[in-house]
């Protein structure tokens, strides 16, 4: 039975040298003319190593970045830690002193002109020594990744490190649960070791967190997906709709590159979600009633582990570390639920201390001044600036970055 | 595990050393077969041991239909019955065995679990066929064995939940009673009642073989790993290409030749596939789902044109597929037939058919086209059978109306252009580029039905694309220049010019801008169409 004479056009044997001929020893390599050999390889590896090494070196010099006084990252661009890393870079004066952690520091219900390092630099005279290196929905878990493979321009300055409560008042937030949990920047946290039992991502998700952690060309096209294409990849954008019904899609025949306009966006002037003019910038007081924590003791607490790891990074990388515990917004407590925060709190500072870290646990502000369990109003940022200032060993701790000869990890 | 993800790229970066640090070794056969394993058990574990089954029978089969006398041969039935006079040791063995545990496993269909009684059933019938054939001495029923194995698995996991949706409609249409149960509550254990990745694929493979062995056109395979691993493969177990036993199998008899070319080859067809699925056939599938998911509210342009983006993206997402599937092989040294030889460039639909899945064509050319009788009996017979392998063909993508319709309508167009390439106005005076139209534009008609979610969506398209309005199709321009772009390749590559492409600068510039495109542009995720099949 020979196919070739049993075949018509329609059902045809396999075309010489063009189809799949089982029996040809000759198997054609495909049809296109992409078949590069070892030197065209190594021209092309050459090639995408210049790109991918210079490319984001290159649009940091062309792309404008506009910081001011009370500059802090804008919240559409939180995710966007390439610009963070970037940001970080531009604190070149080793008597900065840059203030990290998460909303609390970032200022969740404030305008920028309202948070601590705002009224931190009031203290000292005005100026631009306390930089807000917060960012909005941060915790120790992804400040770990953010620090580590973002943060290397914190090397050898004085830092301040805050240090929340808040992510020990539940199995939840502690991320230690083991019911899945959607959170914000998954892709800073660890995405195997230590297992975070909420965090069910693909592998395949994970790994490419780990990618975007290492090739910092990766890191920078998240940036223009940040801050030119709505949080969005550049194929996604033109295929965004405008949400009505039936729905429009008015990015069908824009030309994406007509987006990147080399001004990364900055946050708009008034921004109707935070600052004193804002609904949400109110006291909790107003409609909160106390709350029962479920307080998870620090031994099993997945953020405590993390935030102890983020202080020795720091510091092994030559940085004067200062921790700022809370303000946590005591008041919120029921009463018998204040021995176990109690206990958390001891535990944290004695941990400090026998590591020798500087550290201050200023007092609960009042009850008024605080947005929600951690966030402090305007008036509450100032009042804890005042009371960090007026406090000697941060004074003391301070005085020693105006000698940039002092061993900072002392 | 999907070629286009990151745990791929850890597999291959595992897989590929150790497969390369064994080459002296006679182990390198069995770690690539546990790679395969893992590969296709990364999916579903449980579903591994369909795979197994499937393996282990077929190669049982071949090696007892080796034991049978090719030419017809007289049997002392009665004797083998009762004195058990058999020449041969091994079917003496096999008929014993296999009637044994016939009656074994259905003892246990009887009066076993009661989840346990479906499959007990029908595996007990496949060993009382065993014990016939080896009664018998027959390779016919061996062959028939291994058919009705394969073909069962396939249509129970593949059609039985269509064929039972159907007929169970019908009874209600003719006022029947009949209410045959859900396929998955014949799942032993309470399994979950899936369609196993790839079984289409694994199972035509592996049928191949027993075919052309029964047929005298591949040896014997005695080495079971040798075989396992040309049954799951890992580059082609999941969507091809569907491999032939006399091609691939020998290429595991040694340890293939280490050349440099096999690499940079491998990774020129890896890139190429990856390029393919991630930046162009995920980018045009979002335009096409949002269109085809709501056929009723779209213009006829957006129909229009999200059928011909739907033409493209399963091209890009199946030859991307197979792309990477050779590359991923060729890395290793092995040769996997071409599938895709640009398609839409075709002139014809019998010129198409040769281009487009060629591995499959070609399967259901020697398996179904020529057993049918091919062309030797005449105009009609010769249309029947092309009609019936490309309705057959249709079934085979999919238990759905709109399949059969997609396979019926090509068997129609093949009918129809090879009567009209027989006439010399046709062939001569037509263009060339009016044909290719043609073909594309026929094979865009025929996808509606591939594509649509139902017969009724199908039917409502068909209906819109002349009755509606004509709207802006707000269709990404981004997207109709990178498909002109590749279609414009195409040509080229078509062309006297396509010496132009093979320059050291187009191929070097090419990779580089195809790497730098992904890393900007990829959309991510999406698992490819043909595994659903």
């Amino acid at each position: 039975m020979q196919p070739s004479s049993q075949t018509p056009t329609a059902v045809p044997a396999p075309q010489p040298g063009s189809t799949g001929t089982t029996t040809s020893p000759e198997i054609p390599f495909g049809v296109n003319e992409v078949r590069l050999d070892a030197r065209q390889w190594l021209i092309a590896f050459g090639l995408l190593a210049l790109i991918v090494a210079l490319t984001p070196t290159i649009w940091e010099r062309l792309e404008r970045f506009d910081t001011g006084a009370d500059y802090r990252i804008p919240y559409p661009l939180s995710n966007d830690y390439w610009l963070y890393g970037r940001r970080l870079r531009q604190v070149t004066d080793a008597r900065q002193v840059v203030l990290l952690g998460d909303s609390v520091v970032w200022g969740e219900y404030v305008a920028p002109d309202g948070t601590l390092s705002h009224f931190l630099n009031q203290e000292t005279g005005g100026g631009s020594r306390f930089i807000n290196g917060g960012v909005n929905g941060l915790f120790p878990l992804a400040e770990q990744g953010l620090f580590h493979y973002y943060g290397g321009a914190l090397r050898n300055r004085q830092v301040i490190l805050q240090c929340n409560v808040l992510w020990q008042t539940s199995p939840k937030v502690d991320l230690s649960a083991a019911k899945e949990d959607q959170f914000n920047h998954s892709r800073l946290v660890p995405q195997f070791f230590p297992q975070i039992p909420c965090y069910r991502a693909e592998a395949s998700e994970r790994l490419s967190a780990l990618a975007q952690r290492q090739i910092g060309f990766l890191a920078w096209v998240v940036h223009l997906q940040q801050a030119y294409f709505g949080q969005k990849s550049i194929l996604g954008w033109t295929l965004e709709d405008d949400g009505g019904t039936p729905a429009h899609y008015p990015r069908s025949w824009k030309n994406p590159l007509a987006q990147i306009t080399l001004a990364v966006p900055s946050a708009p002037r008034d921004d109707p979600q935070r600052g004193p003019a804002s609904p949400r910038h109110k006291p909790w007081s107003e409609d909160h009633t106390p709350t029962r924590f479920e307080w998870v003791d620090l031994d099993a607490s997945l953020q405590w582990q993390a935030f102890r790891l983020v202080v020795e990074d720091l510091r092994a990388r030559g940085n004067d570390v200062l921790v700022v515990l809370g303000p946590f917004n005591e008041h919120m407590l029921v009463e018998d639920n204040r021995p176990a925060y109690r206990k958390v709190r001891d535990g944290i500072v004695a941990w400090l201390e026998q590591n020798r870290v500087p550290h201050l646990a200023p007092d609960t502000l009042p009850s008024a001044l605080y947005a929600d369990a951690s966030h402090p109003l305007t008036q509450g940022y100032a009042l804890l600036a005042q009371r960090l200032y007026a406090d000697p060993g941060f004074k003391a701790w301070l005085e020693k970055g105006k000698d940039p000869q002092l061993d900072r990890s002392k | 595990m999907l070629f286009h993800t990151w745990p791929f790229l850890v597999f291959l970066a595992i897989v590929l050393p150790v497969f390369f640090a064994l080459r002296r070794t006679r182990l390198w056969l069995p770690w690539l077969t546990l790679a395969s394993y893992f590969f296709y058990g990364w999916w579903n574990p449980y579903y591994l041991l369909l795979v197994m089954y499937s393996t282990l029978l077929d190669f049982g089969l071949v090696a007892l239909m080796d034991h049978c006398p090719r030419a017809g041969q007289k049997v002392d039935v009665r004797g083998r019955l009762t004195g058990l006079r058999f020449d041969d040791r091994v079917l003496k063995a096999a008929f014993l065995g296999a009637g044994l545990a016939a009656l074994g496993v259905l003892a246990l269909a009887g009066a076993g679990p009661k989840t346990l009684r479906p499959s007990a059933v029908g595996f007990g019938a496949i060993l009382a066929l065993m014990a016939l054939g080896a009664l018998y001495s027959s390779r016919r029923i061996w062959l028939l064995i291994s058919l009705v194995n394969n073909l069962a698995l396939l249509l129970f996991f593949k059609y039985a939940r269509f064929a039972v949706e159907n007929l169970n409609a019908l009874g209600a249409w003719v006022h029947v009673p009949l209410k045959l149960a859900d396929p998955s509550t014949l799942m032993p254990f309470g399994f979950q009642y899936l369609l196993p990745v790839g079984i289409s694929f694994f199972t035509f493979q592996s049928l191949s073989y027993t075919i052309d062995f029964y047929l005298g056109k591949v040896y014997r395979e005695r080495n079971f790993l040798r075989f396992a691993t040309f049954v799951c493969f890992f580059p082609q177990l999941m969507a091809g290409p569907i491999e032939r036993a006399r091609h691939l199998l020998p290429q595991f008899n040694q340890f293939p030749p280490i050349r440099l070319q096999n690499f940079t080859d491998g990774a020129s067809l890896f890139l190429v596939g990856l390029f393919k699925k991630l930046a162009l056939a995920n980018y045009l599938s979002f335009y096409v789902e949002r269109v085809y998911d709501n056929p009723q509210a779209q213009g006829a342009p957006a129909l229009l044109l999200a059928t011909f983006a739907f033409g493209w993206q399963i091209f890009f997402d199946f030859s991307g597929y197979t792309d990477m599937a050779r590359g991923v092989a060729k890395l290793m040294g092995f040769n996997l037939i071409l599938n895709f030889n640009n398609p839409y460039l075709a002139t014809g639909l019998g010129e198409f058919w040769s281009r487009w899945h060629i591995s499959l064509s070609s399967w259901f050319r020697d398996y179904v086209y020529i057993p049918l009788g091919g062309n030797r009996g005449g105009k009609f017979s010769t249309y029947r059978n092309l009609f019936l392998t490309f309705f057959i063909s249709g079934i085979w993508h999919g238990a759905a109306w709109t399949f059969m319709i997609w396979g019926a309508l090509h068997g129609l167009g093949v009918l129809v252009t090879r009567e009209l390439e027989r006439s010399a106005v046709y062939r001569d005076r037509v263009p060339k580029q009016l044909k290719q139209a043609g073909v594309f534009l026929f094979v865009s008609f025929t996808w509606i039905f591939f594509r649509a979610g139902t017969l009724t969506d199908a039917l409502l398209i068909v209906r819109r694309i002349f009755s509606a309005a004509w709207q802006n199709p707000e269709i990404p321009g981004l997207m109709v220049v990178l498909v002109a772009l590749v279609w414009a390749y195409e040509l080229l590559y078509e062309s006297r010019l396509r010496s132009w492409l093979a320059t050291g600068f187009a191929r070097v510039g090419l990779a580089v801008l195809m790497i730098v495109y992904l890393c900007l542009c990829s959309s991510g995720g999406g698992a490819f169409i043909y595994f659903q099949f």
